[in-house]
């Protein structure tokens, strides 16, 4: 177990890095330059000024000591300057963490809540009309983009029938219910992204499950349909379930892009697409790297929980 | 990404999933899959060639204003509608269409390439190599895949080139996993070993050996790559880092129209139906393909 543990933690460090120098070093070596993006089309720009701009941004340095200030700088918490407007990006990235956070949280919630359920009864019985129907929406939703499920709740809910707002986000301090209000499409649509996921893989699993021989001992001596499901098949499912919440969290971590740019929520993923949009590679690459950490880290606990709870992976290898 | 189809590709079908399934209904299940097979490859198959010949079915120009209205609703002479400017939504889909698919099967061709590459090197040199390949490509795959394209497009620029490279690039790690699985079940059976013996060259390796053996696998991987460039290219239009006006994709006309939300439901209705049929059918079509490639293996 500690021999595992102390290998899983340097893989994870080995992709900590790797991501910062893919990020980084792909924002240095493409043809865009950001400088020239920041001055447009102003007239008048001398080479002086460019040159003055390239030193206070540190464009002077060679690319290895660029990256060992700016790892070095995320390690104090202190990502760099914004390109554009004149703030710190810690100050940038620390405002947009919370509605991130509630909506990333909130849709996992909400696919658990009706992913779990649906793939228990359609495993109970395969084939059969629960089962056909629930599949044929998950093969649905999976072809189901979330620009275009944000879209069709904007037009059901806010534009026709005016029951919720269409876009923003009001913080928790202003009371319970406004932020909700705000959550609620948002967040379903990102779950209506997930949930196929979740559904498809936990059903195969539980269908693998509940053909094994220990299901039928339990038949056999008798425990009732519903515990031998739940008590039995359930639990050794939902280990293999859990790494797909990892990746599930990796899915709703890029969601977050798309559905804030749709409901207007100023979050990491615009503010990500502003910087994109702008050139701001000091915010471009910390939001990136923030949240593909965060993704790192929680496959990382993941797996670690797994091995935790299942005596039986420890002795696989890596 | 479909990753059941992922697994299933690399794993072959769980026996137990069959074995749940009566018998006696196999029958009845095979004519069906047959069925959705021919119906979900036929779907985006000719929705491709509808848009191939827009310049000569399309109404009206592509960019041509007030051939009506503005924000005219559906109607025999605009099918689609108008937009803003009363140019018409019918003739714009099927150009934006033709764009989107060009992206698309561009960015698939230059995954598969990079991506089968990637995977049968890995598979066929093991050791050190397979596991630095591996790793890095588990590296790019830790990056949410819309944020990685936001940061080669800031890079690149936002134009149709650069849009086929990255989303090309994007999707190749994922392929290079699958074709390394997928090569690793071929260099273990007989006839690799045999290849090896009588010392065939790697060219020969790839190509005559496991490529044919592969195909497959690789056919339905190479679908699954059109439906997430489909996918990819929408989303980054859509966030207006994709395609540009004048030009038109399906992503940049969902764009446009969700600027429009509570002027004209047509607008956003069309293209968002093209894209999802396209991924749909698409998504059917890959799955399907797996199966039959499972059963005929059995």
């Amino acid at each position: 177990m500690t021999r595992y543990l102390v290998r899983r933690v340097i893989v994870s460090v080995v992709m900590i890095i790797g991501t910062s120098v893919l990020i980084f070093g792909a924002l240095r070596i493409l043809p865009g330059n950001p400088i020239l993006t920041r001055f447009g089309a102003n007239s008048g720009v001398t080479a002086a000024d460019i040159a003055k701009i390239e030193r206070q941004l540190g464009f002077d340095h060679p690319l290895v000591v660029q990256y060992w200030n700016w790892i070095a700088g995320v390690f104090h918490g202190n990502f760099g300057k914004s390109y554009f407007s004149q703030f710190s990006v810690t100050t940038l990235i620390a405002q947009r963490i919370p509605p991130t956070l509630e909506l990333t949280v909130g849709s996992i919630l909400i696919c658990l809540l009706i992913s779990v359920p649906a793939a228990i009864l359609s495993a109970v019985r395969p084939g059969r009309s629960f089962d056909r129907v629930s599949s044929m929406f998950a093969s649905f939703a999976l072809a189901l983009p979330a620009f275009v499920t944000g879209i069709m709740f904007l037009l059901i809910f806010s534009v026709h029938n005016r029951l919720l707002p269409a876009g923003g986000y009001a913080p928790l301090s202003k009371g319970v219910w406004p932020n909700i209000r705000l959550m609620i499409l948002p967040a379903c649509t990102l779950a209506i992204a997930q949930m196929p996921l979740v559904f498809r893989f936990l059903r195969g699993q539980l269908v693998e499950e509940l053909s094994a021989s220990y299901v039928r001992t339990a038949q056999g001596k008798g425990a009732p349909r519903m515990r031998v499901v739940v008590r039995h098949a359930l639990r050794n499912a939902l280990i293999p379930g859990l790494t797909m919440l990892g990746l599930v969290t990796g899915y709703a971590l890029g969601g977050v892009v798309v559905v804030e740019y749709v409901f207007g929520m100023g979050g990491l993923g615009s503010l990500a697409v502003t910087a994109a949009n702008q050139r701001d590679y000091a915010v471009l690459q910390g939001t990136v790297l923030l949240i593909s950490t965060t993704f790192i880290i929680v496959s990382l606990v993941v797996d670690l929980t797994c091995q935790f709870l299942d005596p039986r992976l420890r002795t696989q290898p890596l | 990404m479909p990753d059941d189809i992922v697994k299933e590709l690399s794993q072959g079908a769980q026996p137990s999933e069959r074995a749940a399934h009566p018998r006696r209904r196999m029958r009845g299940f095979r004519l069906w899959g047959r069925v959705l097979l021919i119906v979900s490859g036929a779907v985006p198959l000719l929705l491709f060639l509808t848009f191939l010949i827009a310049p000569l079915i399309a109404p009206y120009g592509p960019n041509t204003q007030g051939t009506g209205l503005p924000f005219a609703v559906p109607s025999s002479a605009h099918w689609f509608g108008t937009d803003e400017l009363g140019r018409d939504l019918f003739t714009r889909v099927l150009y934006g269409g033709a764009l989107s698919c060009e992206i698309a099967l561009g960015a698939t061709a230059i995954a598969m390439i990079l991506g089968v590459l990637w995977g049968f090197i890995a598979a066929m040199r093991g050791k050190i190599l397979d596991e630095v390949l591996m790793r890095s490509a588990d590296i790019v795959m830790a990056i949410p895949v819309i944020l990685l394209a936001l940061i080669f497009i800031s890079g690149f620029g936002a134009n149709e080139l650069s849009l086929i490279v990255v989303i090309g690039f994007l999707l190749s790690p994922s392929t290079a996993r699958i074709a390394r699985s997928v090569a690793l079940t071929e260099t273990s059976r007989d006839y690799y070993s045999a290849a090896v013996a009588y010392g065939a060259s790697w060219r020969r390796l790839i190509l005559r050996e496991i490529f044919p053996n592969a195909r497959q696998s690789l056919v339905a991987m190479s679908v699954i790559n059109v439906a997430n460039a489909i996918l990819l290219e929408a989303s980054l239009s859509f966030l207006g880092l994709g395609i540009q006006p004048p030009q038109d994709s399906l992503g940049s006309l969902l764009q446009e129209g969700f600027s429009f939300l509570y002027n004209s439901v047509a607008y956003l209705f069309f293209p968002a139906l093209i894209i999802v049929i396209l991924i749909w059918s698409l998504n059917v079509f890959a799955d399907q393909l797996a199966v039959f490639s499972d059963r005929r293996a059995l």
